[in-house]
């Protein structure tokens, strides 16, 4: 079963996402910030990350220029979920080495077809 | 040059980045610069402009940094719910509401208003479409469970009821004036939500999503 990490500031955000996840039998790890990312990356070996862009503390884009640092997380897809549009932050996302970028509000079902695919 | 008892027109505050699509005009009752949102929009400002919106059944959120007087409001309602779920979990349900609301927020926070600071009005969600009875309550009772779940606490509302209502907020005041409209003249309003509830409803083209 792969594991997914889902990070949001947003408590209803990371029900809305944990129960999708869970409802389609993935297991899911979740974290409310960058740096909680981080540490929950470290301590679950993730298959996927799935992380907000505006967050306290951490942005999303910094955690996945860090998580690309990692050995463990260097090809792990990691998509990025916002509200942010705007191709300034995609390019941002982009060069930080994010594999996609979903923009808020999405179906459960494009979330976990997408997923589907970039697990391969 | 005569006297004049005309309020003096100050420029128009420059728009939100993002947010160019809004309807923003003088409003000569009220001498303000005005934004006006229909069902689906959020307008922000940092520099104390008037949002206007007209809700039957959506819920508007106002939420504004009360320190910085940096303030907005959205105007949503939840897509019709499936027969087989009523769970606030369930992301096909509570996307628009969950878009709307963070969206909302991370306008306020960009323009460099800070979350322990917020200070949350809550309007609308009436009952106004007679085929939808249950709609107003819905989208009432979401906002307040999203609210809960985010730890905001909401210092003013005017919920439910079967009237329209007519919003001002004052961005960077706080302030707000609701006028109660005539439900059986305001076809506009029922309208406008219908076409808005079959677009939350249906809707396939919302959630971007880009491979790189």
């Amino acid at each position: 079963m792969s594991k997914i990490l889902a990070v949001d500031d947003s408590a209803s955000m990371r029900q809305m996402i944990s129960f999708t996840l869970k409802s389609a039998g993935f297991d899911v790890v979740e974290a409310a910030d960058g740096i909680e990312g981080l540490n929950q990356a470290q301590q679950h070996k993730c298959d996927l990350v799935l992380s907000d862009v505006n967050m306290p503390n951490m942005d999303g884009i910094t955690m996945t220029r860090e998580l690309r640092g990692l050995p463990d997380y260097k090809y792990t897809p990691i998509l990025m979920l916002t509200t942010e549009s705007g191709g300034d932050k995609k390019s941002e996302g982009k060069n930080a080495g994010a594999t996609g970028w979903i923009v808020k509000p999405f179906k459960p079902d494009q979330l976990l077809n997408t997923i589907k695919k970039v697990l391969g | 040059m005569g006297l004049s008892t005309q309020i003096e027109r100050p420029i128009q505050p420059p728009v939100t980045k993002g947010m160019e699509n809004i309807n923003r005009y003088w409003d000569r009752t009220m001498g303000v610069w005005a934004a006006k949102i229909l069902p689906g929009e959020l307008y922000v400002s940092a520099h104390g402009e008037m949002i206007v919106t007209v809700l039957g059944s959506c819920v508007a959120a106002c939420i504004r940094d009360r320190v910085r007087g940096i303030g907005g409001m959205n105007h949503f309602m939840l897509p019709q719910a499936n027969s087989t779920s009523n769970h606030w979990a369930d992301a096909l349900e509570t996307r628009y509401g969950n878009w709307a609301m963070e969206f909302l927020i991370n306008e306020i926070l960009k323009l460099g208003g800070r979350k322990e600071n917020l200070e949350v009005k809550l309007f609308g969600g009436g009952q106004i479409l007679e085929n939808m009875t249950d709609v107003g309550a819905r989208n009432v009772e979401f906002v307040r469970e999203y609210l809960k779940r985010e730890g905001l606490r909401v210092e003013a509302e005017d919920l439910l009821g079967v009237r329209p209502r007519k919003v001002l907020y004052f961005s960077d005041t706080g302030s707000v004036k609701v006028r109660r409209l005539n439900q059986v003249s305001n076809t506009t309003v029922v309208d406008r939500e219908r076409a808005y509830a079959k677009q939350v409803t249906t809707s396939d083209t919302d959630g971007s999503i880009e491979l790189f």
